[in-house]
């Protein structure tokens, strides 16, 4: 089977990684395929990424923490 | 601390650092306002530090987090555009020992890092952090964060800075120069121009204000580039002769123009003004035609504008240069090639002319800066002590928008900066 | 361009000169510019000659970016001719010149089969303005032309090309 080789993805989440070079200086594009979302990272908040505890990130996945919460509903 | 203060030195109500009343006639102007360093302290606060000034266009930081290094006068600026998508205008200098923090011409991140001690700011000037927090007391208790210019005003994608809280707006301040801008970017199949080609970096050892007024010294052009004009047979000269219909204008608050338009409707030929015809640019032609419909005519007749933006920008109809002042006898010119939204087969045209004429080596600008020095050298000499500009006075005429208007060869614009100038040093001073 | 050792040329053998013989063509070619040899500098072009001094970056886009001097073989000789009418201000009186060309160094042939060389300068320019100090790179291309070394190409990547430079008016 096929799998593009920009796409990281499981049975729960399909994102696209592409670098691009439109800004002025590179910057990695990143799209949920799921709901075509996308956001660019800079290499500072990469290095950022890079460096976050295990804990503070698995914060994050908390599914109320930031996307699916009460008042968006 | 307000932010104002930071770049307006400490001395404050500082009075004239001369006598302007004494050294700025109505028809000459003293040697003393090119040399003296004093002055130039003066010109930094009341009009550098205060007045609208030129930074960059908004094409240069087309997406978000994108920045680019820019300056006003010796500031170091940092032009940003936030996630948000707001400009900001922020000075290059660490809130803790004064570093710098970008180092880079140009770049996309959302934060600036300081490299000696870690600090990190949001792109807007906001302070995000600091390593090792425990040694102020935890986080979020420094209440510092980048300095910036308080105001950023924005006409046609142009962004202007003005370090003054308060005063005129942008549109006051440009005033009849907006129209100016508007002919340029009406010369765009999509009403917009983008600044893509990078600066030519020109220094000159040389007062600021002899740039300025050469700008729209329509004088010297049979003179200086009389060189340039022989071999490449340019009908430039013809512009600026005795006989030339053209006119120079004086559009207040020091802004100025050599308005070609009557030798450009005389001629009447569409593209004339940039030495080329529909024909050899039938994409640029039709979109042109598309977009303005019977205008268009009109529109490709007139061509660009010829006009110096008080204090630092200067559209010489393809080229754009910005002036920035770096001491008395000092100044770097920053020159790029004018590119239109949506018209590639004219950018490479205007590229590659640009490039002939303008910066270190340009065709024209090395000989416009020989004279720029040749002058600051010269006006070191004791006498006859003063600048003579009266040529035209016998003969200028207010036109139907109340514009003092000269011959093609007259030194009205001089006299409109000299006029705005003055009253910026004196009557208008900043309390 | 670097070396591309391995194209083929379309119509004429890849250019093989004697890296002695190439030097001497350099130091003839810096001698013609400091001395402001105007007619012997420019009959060592080629017909389809480029003379470019990048800005900003040494492999800028050419055709995209501002350049200090981008010059086809057409605007190479109104450069000459510029000088020769004795009103080029810049250049009169001429600034005094003299250059050290150094580390020659043959970098194989370019796509079209013409030697591509480089080399290091340092170039001393008085006038009465200032003293400048000038240096960089040079990348020449060169073919053998009725017998004689010509050159096609010739870059010039200063090493503040970024910066703000003084005026360049004579031939770097």
């Amino acid at each position: 089977m096929y799998i593009r080789p920009d796409i990281v993805g499981n049975e729960f989440a399909e994102v696209s990684l592409t670098i691009d070079e439109e800004a002025n200086s590179r910057r990695l594009r990143l799209e949920d395929l799921k709901t075509g979302k996308v956001r660019y990272l800079d290499a500072l908040e990469l290095e950022t990424l890079v460096w976050l505890p295990e804990g503070n990130l698995a914060k994050l996945l908390d599914p109320s923490a930031d996307r699916w919460r009460e008042e968006d509903a | 601390m307000t932010l104002t203060d930071i770049p307006t030195s400490s001395s404050g109500a500082r009075g004239p650092a001369a006598p302007y009343d004494e050294l700025i006639e109505a028809q000459r102007v003293h040697g003393s306002l090119y040399t003296s360093p004093a002055i130039f302290a003066d010109e930094l606060e009341q009009i550098w530090y205060r007045t609208w000034v030129y930074v960059g266009h908004v094409s240069e930081i087309a997406e978000p987090n994108d920045y680019v290094r820019k300056n006003i006068g010796p500031q170091d600026v940092i032009m940003t555009r936030s996630a948000d998508g707001e400009v900001h205008l922020l000075l290059n200098r660490c809130a803790h020992r004064g570093n710098l923090v970008c180092e880079a011409d140009a770049g996309n991140s959302s934060s600036f890092r300081c490299p000696y001690h870690g600090w990190t700011y949001r792109n807007t000037g906001d302070m995000l952090g600091y390593p090792f927090h425990g040694g102020y007391g935890g986080r979020g208790k420094l209440d510092l964060g980048l300095g910036r210019v308080p105001r950023v005003g924005i006409y046609q994608g142009f962004v202007f800075g003005s370090f003054a809280p308060d005063g005129p707006t942008l549109e006051e301040h440009l005033g009849e120069a907006k129209g100016e801008i508007d002919r340029l970017v009406r010369l765009s199949p999509e009403g917009e121009v983008e600044i893509t080609a990078g600066f030519l970096k020109h220094k000159a050892r040389a007062n600021w204000k002899l740039l300025a007024e050469n700008e729209t010294d329509g004088y010297h052009p049979q003179f200086v580039h009389a060189s340039i004009f022989s071999v490449a047979q340019s009908g430039i000269g013809a512009l600026y002769g005795e006989k030339s219909t053209a006119v120079t204008r004086a559009l207040g608050n020091g802004h100025s123009e050599n308005d070609l338009r009557p030798e450009f409707r005389r001629i009447g030929a569409p593209l004339g003004w940039f030495g080329t015809t529909e024909e050899k640019v039938p994409e640029y032609s039709a979109a042109m035609r598309a977009r303005y419909g019977d205008a268009a005519e009109e529109i490709l007749i007139e061509g660009a504008p010829h006009v110096m933006i008080f204090p630092n920008l200067f559209i010489a109809e393809i080229q754009m240069f910005t002036i920035q002042p770096l001491a008395a006898n000092l100044t770097v010119q920053h020159v790029t090639a004018v590119q239109f939204k949506g018209a590639p087969e004219m950018n490479k045209r205007m590229l590659q002319q640009c490039i002939g004429s303008v910066g270190p080596a340009g065709m024209l600008l090395a000989d416009d800066t020989e004279m720029y020095e040749r002058n600051q050298a010269g006006v070191a000499e004791l006498r006859p002590e003063w600048l003579d500009v009266r040529r035209g006075v016998h003969r200028e005429e207010i036109d139907e928008r109340g514009l003092t208007v000269g011959g093609a060869t007259d030194e009205t614009g001089m006299r409109g900066f000299w006029k705005h100038y003055k009253h910026l040093m004196t009557e208008g001073r900043a309390q | 361009m670097t070396a591309a050792a391995t194209a083929i040329p379309t119509d004429a053998e890849p250019t093989q000169l004697d890296v002695r013989d190439v030097e001497q063509f350099l130091y003839r070619e810096a001698r013609f510019a400091d001395e402001h040899r105007y007619d012997d500098w420019e009959a060592l072009w080629t017909q389809d000659g480029l003379y470019w001094v990048p800005a900003n970056d040494d492999d800028a886009d050419r055709m995209a970016k501002m350049s200090i001097i981008h010059d086809n073989r057409s605007r190479i000789a109104t450069r000459i001719r510029q000088f020769q009418t004795g009103r080029r201000h810049s250049q009169v009186p001429h600034s005094r010149l003299r250059r050290v060309v150094s580390n020659v160094e043959i970098l194989g042939n370019a796509e079209n089969g013409d030697l591509e060389v480089g080399a290091n300068f340092v170039l001393v320019e008085s006038r009465e303005r200032s003293n400048e100090l000038w240096a960089g790179r040079y990348t020449y291309r060169l073919r053998v032309v009725d017998g004689a070394i010509a050159m096609s190409y010739k870059k010039v990547a200063l090493v503040d090309n970024a910066r703000a430079i003084a005026t360049l008016s004579f031939l770097i």
